[in-house]
């Protein structure tokens, strides 16, 4: 074990007692779905704020960002600040959001069964499922190779601590729901933003933000510090990460449903402008941990994998009993991303994937019941997808997957349902057919073909493509439809 | 203590103002959030208690 002692297990183990207990305790107040599901929209500000930051900071989140910051330097942080600024507008003007929180709906697909019908409201549940899960399928991994990596832990045992740590959260999202996931929020965005701080603070004093800048300098040049001078990045990258973030910023699951368990609408998107900043934090932060890495380990430390260079230094930089603090802060991260991931995908599963078999309304008992067992169903498939299937190729492309066939077509359909009187079903399937199959093609040409090093070399001009020919399949497909009225067709 | 955050202001100001907006946001609005937050709980689970009863 690294600095990994008693005393920091002792701090880990209150932790996640204090965490459960909490999770449990608030199951009696759910009563209803819309409980279960948005918590009765009884969710307030600062409850909002502290549950958004800490659903959407996993350790996940931390590898990558610190990869980035080790790749790429300060300039690893833009997607942060373009996500800032994107979540920061959407709120401030209520672009949107006003629109789909005023709407009453629990899940976007919900909405769009308004405008485009019930098979665009399917279709759009389960390309929201399926990209989110598969998303969400390697978290667990990655997580325990974060945690193995920083407390020195024997490898042997990851499979095991994270199917502890996995069951721990389904129970209390099972029994409270959103409920539970707030809670539980309010606790791990008190833990995980301790930890971060103060892990940050050490790194200032113990390497100094002049060896930082020169080590950035030294490994990057100018283009450590300017993403358009960088060789990696430029003007595609700037423009491809402001799409995919302002996509997530409308349509992900997990961040609209903040806006949507909000107790109105005005509470929905000062929990949008409040959380904003925190994403610039959420980039900058690790950002600064893997330059901290690239500055303090040598290459033989490194051995070639910049994903697992920044745990690796703070295992070796962080003292015992801080160790503990970090570890649960990074347990609290996980967790608190873990157990709101599995909530709001088995939403979108209950609510628009199943509606169909709804031809009249539940009782509440029963749909409480079958929203647990969704829960437990996704629970069971991350244990056996996402940590005991081990995954062929590379992490990058497989997020990147997976989340741009969901977010391009879906925050296309949000913009043209809120704003676009001749939209319609045609234009929404068109769109999702080519959000989902886009994508894939590209990915594909990257492996085969004549052409794979110019699709490899420019993948941020294909993402930004893909968006632009998703948005004109909507136009095109809605312009085709014939348009309806009193009886008489008209085009 | 001074030195170094004025350091980090004449040492690539832009990133090095924006490392230090971060952290004293965020240490912030954790204690804000911690202290509120907890009385948006108490207020949530009250009105859900008395919505059940």
């Amino acid at each position: 074990m690294n600095n990994f002692t008693f005393v920091d297990g002792s701090i880990v183990g209150l932790y996640l007692l204090v965490t459960m207990v909490a999770g449990v305790m608030v199951r009696k107040y759910v009563g209803k779905v819309e409980d279960f599901l948005v918590a009765g929209r009884e969710m307030n500000l600062y409850l909002g704020i502290a549950s958004l930051a800490a659903t959407e900071f996993g350790i996940v989140t931390c590898m990558y960002t610190a990869q980035n910051g080790f790749d790429k330097g300060f300039a690893g942080a833009i997607p942060g600040v373009l996500t800032f600024l994107a979540m920061f507008l959407v709120g401030y003007t209520g672009f949107c959001v006003k629109p789909l929180r005023d709407s009453g709906v629990i899940t976007i697909p919900e909405l769009f069964e308004k405008k485009f019908g019930p098979r665009i409201r399917w279709a759009s549940g389960v390309v929201i499922v399926l990209g989110g899960l598969l998303n969400m399928g390697v978290f667990l991994r990655t997580g325990g190779d974060f945690l193995v990596n920083i407390s020195g832990m024997n490898p042997d045992y990851l499979e095991e601590m994270m199917t502890l740590l996995l069951i721990g959260v389904a129970v209390y999202t099972i029994l409270g729901g959103m409920l539970s996931v707030l809670v539980t929020d309010y606790l791990q965005f008190i833990m995980m933003s301790t930890g971060m701080i103060v892990v940050t603070f050490l790194i200032l004093d113990q390497v100094g933000w002049s060896t930082l800048v020169n080590t950035v300098q030294t490994h990057h040049g100018e283009g450590g510090f300017n993403p358009l001078k960088n060789k990696t990045m430029g003007w595609s990258y700037v423009i491809f990460n402001a799409l995919l973030n302002t996509a997530a910023v409308l349509t992900w699951q997990t961040q609209i449903s903040r806006v949507l368990a909000a107790k109105d609408t005005a509470t929905g998107r000062k929990v949008y402008t409040g959380t904003s900043f925190f994403f610039v934090a959420r980039f900058l932060i690790p950002g600064i941990w893997g330059i901290a890495a690239l500055a303090v380990l040598t290459p033989d430390q490194i051995d070639g994998n910049s994903l697992l260079a920044m745990p690796k230094m703070l295992g070796l930089i962080v003292p015992a009993g801080l160790m503990g603090l970090l570890v649960a802060a990074m347990l609290a991260a996980d967790m608190s991303t873990d157990s709101s991931y599995m909530l709001t995908w088995g939403s979108v599963i209950y609510n628009d994937i199943m509606a169909p078999f709804r031809k009249s309304k539940w009782p509440e008992k029963k749909g409480l019941l079958w929203n647990r067992a969704i829960i437990a169903v996704i629970g069971v498939f991350l244990l056996i997808y996402g940590l005991w299937y081990k995954l062929e190729g590379d992490l990058w492309t497989y997020l990147g997957i997976t989340g741009t066939i969901y977010l391009s077509s879906m925050s296309v359909l949000l913009i043209a349902c809120c704003y676009w009187k001749r939209a319609n079903s045609w234009g929404a399937g068109a769109a999702i057919v080519f959000g989902a199959l886009l994508p894939i093609a590209t990915l594909t040409l990257q492996k085969i073909g004549p052409y794979t090093d110019w699709f490899k070399k420019n993948d941020t001009v294909c993402g930004v493509a893909v968006y632009v020919i998703v948005a004109l399949a909507m136009i095109i497909g809605s312009l085709l439809k014939p348009q309806f009225q009193k009886g008489v067709r008209t085009f | 203590m001074i030195d170094g955050i004025i350091n980090m202001l004449q040492n690539h100001w832009f990133w090095g103002f924006l490392t230090l907006a971060c952290l004293i946001w965020y240490s912030t609005v954790t204690i804000y959030v911690a202290i509120k937050g907890a009385s948006d709980i108490r207020n949530m689970l009250r009105r859900l208690s008395g919505a059940k009863e």
